[in-house]
């Protein structure tokens, strides 16, 4: 009996540390696993998010349409120049740990990229007839990104209703000073193509809020 | 409604209380126009101000200028009176308001009015649609909408405020929206510009009306923004396979990042029955399609239309037609083969004549042709390629064929694909022809040539179709041109397919075919006329008179050339005029002549052939012609009437003159005495009376010849007188002078000195003899008694020819003045005086002398002087 009591005494501590174990497990893992409640799953939200994917996936087609046109009317070497770094540019890195977090990212980021756009596209008038393609392009794109910023903020109050939206300042410090022509070349293709590699991370990070009955 | 009323009354009525400067005041009132709605019920009242010296019973309303009914009025108090009227549309909307007094006063009138412009509230817009064209790569964004305004005009100045917004389906704080007024009246579109059109977003749009009356929303449109957008059609072109039934349409879509659907349509060339490829058949990210199942070498016309993804937009117009040929293929039926016998009197000249075949797949370059010709058991072979002319209806080949040859003919039709099948016939031996239809008919169908007939009487060969042959009928038979179809055997009507020409004559053959093993032969054809549209012929009928007679003539006149006609002549009228009576006679279209009957002898007649269809106459030339004075015969029975009478009158004096020839004989020729029978030649008082000289009575007659004249006359006025008394037989001897043998002396008749004068250088006085015996009698013993003769005439030897004695003898005759006056007598002048009696023979004295009463003698023989 002893023995008995002697062997069920270690199984029982082994047992109760089993299950301690298994505790701090499923809250380990409950605790690195916030999306699951940032799911977009009511009807709402799945709507918002089908018509953000929709038109985030348009606009990454349109900004690479319109990257190849800028590189075609802006010369052979604007490869090159595109790869250059430039640090007033908004990255395309989608920063945060939760869902919230980099939703809330691409929504500042998206803010981020708008002045820049506006700033490209008044450049492209001076430097071609203000009906050139890129300007029309630029334009286009800027009325896009006016179409999702909204979108984007509605799932992020719906995913997070109490988490505050920042919204960037109106004139990022980041805008580059007076530029050359070359500069200007080269910072607008640099925006095109940090824009369209946003986009495209962008896409991914909306694409995973769907809930498995949102089939797009 | 009525609280409302009442509040306003009351509002008018403070308003009124609180005073004006003048002494009259309405209310409502504005510097501008008062706008109120046509139907509605306006109320104005009008105040009278403090310092008026007028009550509220001197005020009156007028309404452009006409009072309005007391009734309308509503006295608020003493110094305020209102009016209630319904606006009417008629109305112009000046509405005043005045006092006066009715007696005498010195009081200065009070006027006060306003201006009401009337109207109607705005209708409220339906069936709003809008819709974004493609321009470039992207929509435009220029949204144009479309609405019904609906008919009743407002009267007013008129506002159509476009409204559009984006649609997130959740509130935003700061809508995105756009709007862009329309002032045109009953306007019916307006473009709102959306600075960039919106893309996978949803977009409301509506349409507000405003006037001074008020405004109006159309009900919203609340879609997603593709659904406003209408993309153009995609750039087509269609490539030709290799494979003969299919081709490759490749097209472009110059849009940016959508996804569009497209179907494909497509149809041969000039058709209008088009085939769809369902957008299904498409994928998305497909710019080509191969349509398959095609007609070799057939022209295709392709199109395209899209449309964005799972049917968000419009469809697109259709793309222009991108046209292109399928690759060639073998020949699929066979030539529509055909002949034409023209038959002489020992041979037959066949022509063969095809078209290529319905299916050809490609271009016919030529055909195969193989005539096997057999007579009396002998076979001979031709065969021959005749090139294939495009510019030809149908290839012809002619050749010649005896009537007892019988020839079957095998075709093909080779292409750069191949050959096609063969097509047969059969000319068989002449004469020999199956039977035809029968009954064949004609109609017109939609104004097209509906044929009907009969099938022909069983025989043993199979009916296998019918062919229908027609040409048209023209003025050179060697532009005739050659048509024909088939039809099924079972088929006993059709419609000819073909272009007839209207007042144009068509001949139309129908041909039974039958299928002797793997030949076909044709039956005997039948032939019927046919017009598709008749007319009035293109010219009249010539005609002529070919008998003319005394109250008849007859007209004949010739038939007027075929493609003359323009149709079928029903009938031909003549119309033929003399003065002013015109007469016509009409006759079946069969006859070419027409016996005019009861017309005017000797008369001129104007004629003309009138030719008639059913679409209308033509009239002929017009020619004249005069009737005969006589009719047939008439003249003939004249002259046979007038050569009898000739003949008869001839034939009797003839017989007149044969009858009487010895009258005549003496009449034209009077026997001269011939001296030398006279008896005095032998009379010498040396010489005794011969004999043998018959004893006569020989009487002296005195003779006085005359001039011609006078004895003419004489022998014209006593001739029956005297052919009594010439038959008398006397005998007559001359004796002038003394002896007759003497020469004849000139003597003066002692009885006739009246012409004595003109007889005594023409008179020869003779002595005549007369015996007593009278025609042979013997005459009585008396010696014979000369008588003196006075005559001109010679003597002729007549007393050396006795034998004329006996004509002399027998006549005898004297002229005495009795017979000069019997001439008289004889004209009717005298004849109491002297009149002439016969005496008879046996009274006759022998001897003549002037006897108390004249008298003749029957005589039988005379003579005139010579």
């Amino acid at each position: 009996m002893n023995v008995r009591n002697m062997i069920r005494l270690p199984q029982r501590s082994q047992a109760k540390h089993r299950i301690i174990f298994v505790v701090l497990f499923l809250t380990a893992v409950e605790s690195t696993q916030p999306t699951k409640q940032a799911r977009c799953e009511n009807p709402s939200c799945s709507q918002h998010l089908h018509r953000g994917l929709k038109l985030i996936k348009f606009m990454n087609v349109t900004t690479a349409q319109l990257l190849k046109t800028y590189k075609a009317s802006n010369g052979d070497s604007m490869d090159l120049i595109c790869d250059m770094q430039m640090v007033n540019v908004p990255v395309s890195t989608i920063s945060g740990q939760s869902i919230s977090e980099r939703i809330s990212s691409v929504y500042t980021r998206l803010k981020e990229f708008l002045p820049h756009l506006k700033t490209v596209m008044e450049q492209q008038k001076d430097f071609e007839p203000p009906t050139n393609p890129v300007a029309e392009g630029l334009k286009h794109l800027i009325a896009y990104v006016d179409l999702i910023s909204p979108i984007v903020n509605c799932l992020l109050q719906i995913l997070q209703p109490n988490m505050p939206i920042p919204e960037p300042a109106e004139r990022p410090t980041g805008m580059p000073p007076a530029q050359n022509t070359f500069q200007q070349k080269a910072y607008g293709c640099i925006v095109l193509s940090r824009l369209q590699e946003f986009l495209s991370k962008a896409f991914h990070e909306l694409k995973s809020l769907r809930g498995k009955d949102n089939i797009m | 409604m009525e609280a409302s009323f009442h509040v306003l009354v009351l509002l008018m009525y403070l308003h009124c209380a609180a005073g004006f400067n003048n002494c009259l005041k309405i209310l409502p009132d504005s510097i501008d126009k008062i706008y109120v709605e046509v139907g509605t019920d306006f109320t104005a009242t009008c105040c009278l101000q403090d310092d008026s010296h007028h009550t509220s019973d001197d005020i009156e309303w007028k309404l452009d200028n006409i009072s309005l009914p007391k009734h309308l009025y509503h006295k608020i108090n003493a110094t305020a009176v209102s009016v209630t009227f319904t606006v009417s549309q008629d109305m112009r909307g000046f509405l005043t308001c005045f006092t006066s007094q009715k007696s005498l006063s010195y009081v200065n009138p009070c006027m006060y009015g306003i201006f009401l412009e009337k109207g109607y509230l705005p209708s409220k817009p339906k069936n709003l649609s809008c819709l974004a064209l493609q321009e470039g790569s992207n929509f435009s964004p220029n949204l144009r909408c479309f609405w019904n305004p609906g008919n009743r005009d407002t009267l007013l100045n008129t506002t159509y405020t476009l409204h559009a917004s984006l649609d997130y389906g959740f509130e935003q704080s700061t809508p995105t929206s756009f709007q862009h007024v329309c002032t045109e009246r009953l306007a019916r579109n307006c473009t709102v510009n959306l600075s960039t059109f919106p893309v996978h977003i949803g977009l409301r749009v509506w349409v507000t009306v405003s006037d001074a009356l008020g405004s109006v929303n159309s009900d919203e449109l609340l879609r997603e923004s593709f659904a406003f957008a209408k993309p153009n059609p995609p750039d087509v072109q269609v490539l030709a396979d290799v494979i003969y039934s299919t081709v490759m349409v490749e097209w472009k879509h110059h849009i940016s990042n959508i996804e569009l659907r497209y179907v494909i349509r497509y149809c041969q060339a000039g058709s209008s029955v088009w085939t769809e490829v369902s957008e299904e058949s498409t994928e998305i990210s497909s710019e080509s399609f191969r349509l398959q199942a095609l007609q070799p070498y057939t022209l295709y016309d392709v199109q395209m239309r899209c449309i964005v993804k799972n049917h968000q937009s419009y469809w697109s117009d259709w793309s222009r037609n991108a046209t292109n040929r399928t690759a060639e293929a073998k020949p699929a039926s066979k030539p529509d083969l055909w002949r034409i016998i023209q038959s002489t009197s020992d041979s037959r000249n066949v022509t063969l004549l095809w078209k290529a075949p319905v299916k050809a797949n490609g271009i016919i370059l030529r055909y195969d042709l193989k005539i096997t010709m057999k007579k009396d058991s002998k076979f001979k072979e031709v065969i021959t390629s005749v090139d294939h002319d495009p510019h030809r209806l149908y290839q012809t080949y002619s050749m010649e064929l005896s009537a007892k040859t019988m020839a079957s003919i095998e075709i093909i039709a080779a292409s750069s694909a191949g050959v096609s099948p063969k097509a047969t016939l059969v000319i068989p031996l002449s004469n020999q022809d199956p039977s035809g239809v029968e009954r064949l008919s004609w109609s017109l169908r939609d104004g097209q040539l509906w044929v009907e007939w009969m099938p022909p009487v069983a025989n043993l060969l199979r009916l296998s179709e019918y062919l229908l042959e027609w040409e048209k009928v023209s003025l050179d038979d060697h532009q005739r041109d050659k048509h024909w179809q088939r039809v099924k055997a079972n088929v006993n009507s059709t419609t000819l397919t073909g272009h007839f020409e209207p007042f144009k004559r068509y001949n139309i053959s129908v041909y039974p075919v039958y299928t002797l093993q793997k030949y076909t032969q044709a039956g005997r054809p039948v032939t019927t006329a046919a017009y598709t549209q008749q007319g009035p012929p293109l010219e009249g009928p010539t005609a002529n008179i070919t008998k003319s007679k005394k109250t008849s003539a007859e007209v004949k006149w010739t038939e007027i050339p075929l493609h003359r006609q323009q149709g079928f002549i029903t009938n031909y009228t003549i119309f033929y005029k003399t003065g002013n009576v015109e007469k016509s006679v009409t006759v079946n279209s069969d006859n070419r002549s027409c016996v005019l009957t009861n017309l005017t002898s000797e008369s001129e007649y104007g004629v003309h052939v009138m030719a008639s269809t059913v679409a209308g106459s033509r009239n002929g030339t017009d020619f004249n012609f005069k009737t005969q004075k006589y009719a047939d015969g008439e003249v003939e029975v004249i002259v046979v009437l007038v050569c009898l009478s000739f003949l008869f009158i001839t034939v009797f004096i003839i017989m007149l003159f044969l009858r009487k020839r010895e009258t005549i004989k003496q009449l034209l020729w009077p026997q001269v005495p011939d001296p030398s029978v006279s008896s005095i030649a032998h009379w010498s008082p040396d010489f005794p009376v011969k004999a043998n000289i018959p004893k006569e009575d020989v009487s002296v007659v005195e003779v006085d010849v005359f001039d011609g004249k006078s004895l003419c006359e004489e022998d014209k006025a006593v001739l029956p007188l005297k052919k009594d008394k010439y038959m008398s037989e006397e005998h007559s001897s001359g004796i002038g002078g003394s002896s007759c043998m003497s020469s004849p002396r000139h003597s003066v008749s002692d009885s006739d000195e009246g012409d004595s004068g003109q007889t005594t250088t023409s008179t020869v006085q003779y002595s005549s003899v007369v015996a007593s015996g009278y025609k042979g009698q013997t005459p009585n013993h008396q010696p014979p008694v000369f008588a003196r003769s006075e005559s001109t005439q010679p003597l002729l030897d007549c007393e050396e020819h006795p034998e004329h004695l006996h004509d002399s003898r027998n006549s005898y005759f004297r002229r005495a003045k009795g017979v000069e006056l019997g001439g008289l007598v004889q004209e009717g002048e005298e004849s109491n005086e002297s009149s002439l009696t016969f005496c008879p023979m046996e009274e006759m004295s022998p001897i003549v002398e002037d006897p108390p009463t004249p008298c003749y003698m029957p005589q039988q023989n005379s003579y005139r002087p010579q």
